[in-house]
């Protein structure tokens, strides 16, 4: 039942646009990323290890908003346009109906991540190499930072999924992600009289995940940073899980 | 269970949101072979009912069956109950043909189910069509059609003809008397008796939450002034508790 459940929801999915506009963002920002990286000037350095990390964990990295508002406006847009009714009329037991929404978006999230890192290195590697810094894929530990940033924008989408679940409102949940996500967030982790405790916050454990680091923002380890971030993504997930298993559909 | 394929069993039924009590204490039974309409003033309770019969609204007391189960418990529902509740519930920028093929994805159903319930309402033509530029009769023959495509044993309808043309009330006749007439239940609430006492064997009507008559349509019409008056008679003082929600 699994398996059929999940296709109706990429069936879904790939039924409206939305999925592309979000992706054609995110492969913006990826590239534009790198080009801004590269030919103007980047600290630290695109010569250095560092350097080329940020370009995908920053560049590819960024995808991890746009999947996480893909997922929020799939899952809670069954109540705006007042599809649930049809969905859990054709599948009355709704836990597995979430379930199949946090798989897909989880899915969704890591093709968004495998798509901009590919357009990351193919803007990065043949400019660099032309420029006298050769950088592989492979070297630099570069492919552990590519690893790191599929499992963050994936757990992003399951974050959305979940928060989108909890809601129920479309707008809510775009908005508060937005402003959370690329405002209130930045904000706060630059506190620096709040200490360590900002780095366990979700978008900053995804960027410990990845070692997305900016200036005067604490970040935790990898390993930390993604078992943090797995923890909200699956606490949403479970809250949402419950909430839309108790809301009545009037 | 065979017996009780599509035979659809109220009793007891009961919701209360917050203080207002929107079905109190509901019972009646709409059985295979025969078009039960479902009637009440606004505000009676019928739509909450319908919800709570397709377990979409969670009952504060008393069950709702179809074919001896409650909703949720249905092995496969789509087979066993379609359901309309509103000419609504559509993604605006997908097509109509997507949109059944997603639940047909969802039932495991083949995908030419979508093709066929679009041309038997009528949508053949509009089917790749986004539903955005869909009028209200269309898609209310899209929620018709959804309702089809497991072949159900038993149809519930809320309101059905709304929104349709004269052509397409014409049409929706047809469809829910030979539905009726193959062996399956059909409910269907309509705020239209004349319609009603065309097509009904059998009427259910509610008010402020309350069954106030069930019963064979020839029993209860039969008088004089047909089903308009004994409706208005038994919903008089019809100022409704509370709105629906």
């Amino acid at each position: 039942m699994m398996t059929r459940l999940i296709a109706a929801e990429f069936r879904k999915l790939l039924t409206t646009r939305l999925w592309l506009w979000l992706l054609l963002a995110s492969l913006a920002w990826a590239a534009g990323y790198c080009v801004l990286a590269i030919a103007v000037s980047q600290t630290p350095p695109v010569v250095t290890a560092a350097g080329q990390h940020a370009l995908f964990a920053i560049g590819a990295g960024g995808a991890g908003p746009l999947a996480a508002i893909l997922a929020a406006a799939g899952v809670a847009g069954e109540y705006r346009h007042r599809t649930a009714a049809a969905t859990f009329l054709a599948t009355p037991r709704r836990a597995p109906v979430i379930a199949a929404k946090l798989v897909t978006y989880l899915l969704a999230g890591a093709g968004y991540a495998l798509a901009c890192a590919a357009i990351s290195a193919a803007v990065a590697l043949p400019w660099l190499a032309a420029r006298g810094t050769p950088v592989s894929l492979a070297g630099n530990g570069n492919l552990a930072v590519l690893g790191a940033v599929i499992v963050s924008v994936a757990l992003f989408g399951v974050t959305g999924a979940g928060l989108g679940a909890l809601l129920g409102g479309e707008v809510i949940t775009v908005a508060g992600l937005l402003l959370y996500l690329y405002v209130a967030e930045p904000l706060i982790s630059r506190i620096t009289a709040l200490g360590s405790v900002t780095a366990y916050l979700p978008g900053v454990a995804a960027d410990g995940l990845t070692q997305a680091s900016q200036a005067g923002v604490r970040l935790l380890a990898p390993w930390q940073g993604g078992l943090v971030f797995a923890a909200w993504a699956a606490v949403l997930a479970a809250a949402g899980t419950a909430a839309v298993s108790r809301r009545d559909i009037t | 269970m065979g017996d009780a394929a599509g035979r659809i069993v109220v009793s007891g039924l009961t919701k209360r949101f917050g203080r207002v009590t929107a079905v109190d204490g509901l019972s009646f039974t709409a059985g295979p072979g025969l078009v039960t309409g479902f009637l009440g003033p606004n505000g009676a309770g019928k739509t909450t009912t319908l919800r709570m019969l397709a377990g979409l609204v969670a009952p504060d007391a008393g069950r709702a069956t179809i074919s001896g189960r409650v909703y949720s418990a249905l092995a496969s529902p789509g087979r066993q109950a379609g359901v309309v509740l509103e000419a609504a519930g559509f993604h605006p920028a997908r097509t109509g043909r997507d949109h059944l093929r997603v639940y047909c994805t969802a039932c495991g159903y083949p995908l030419r189910r979508a093709d066929e319930v679009l041309e038997a309402c009528g949508l053949a033509a509009a089917g790749r069509r986004k539903v955005r530029g869909y009028s209200l009769g269309m898609r209310q023959r899209l929620a018709l059609a959804t309702a089809l495509l497991g072949d159900p044993a038993a149809l519930i309808l809320d309101e059905p003809a709304n929104g349709l043309d004269p052509e397409g009330i014409a049409w929706l006749r047809g469809l829910l008397r030979d539905y009726a007439r193959s062996g399956r239940t059909v409910l269907y609430s309509s705020h239209v008796l004349p319609e009603v006492e065309q097509l009904a064997g059998q009427v259910v009507i509610m008010h402020r939450g309350r069954l106030v008559r069930s019963g064979p349509l020839a029993e209860i019409a039969g008088g004089r002034g047909g089903l308009e008056q004994v409706f208005l008679s038994l919903t008089a003082g019809s100022a409704p508790p509370g709105s629906q929600p």
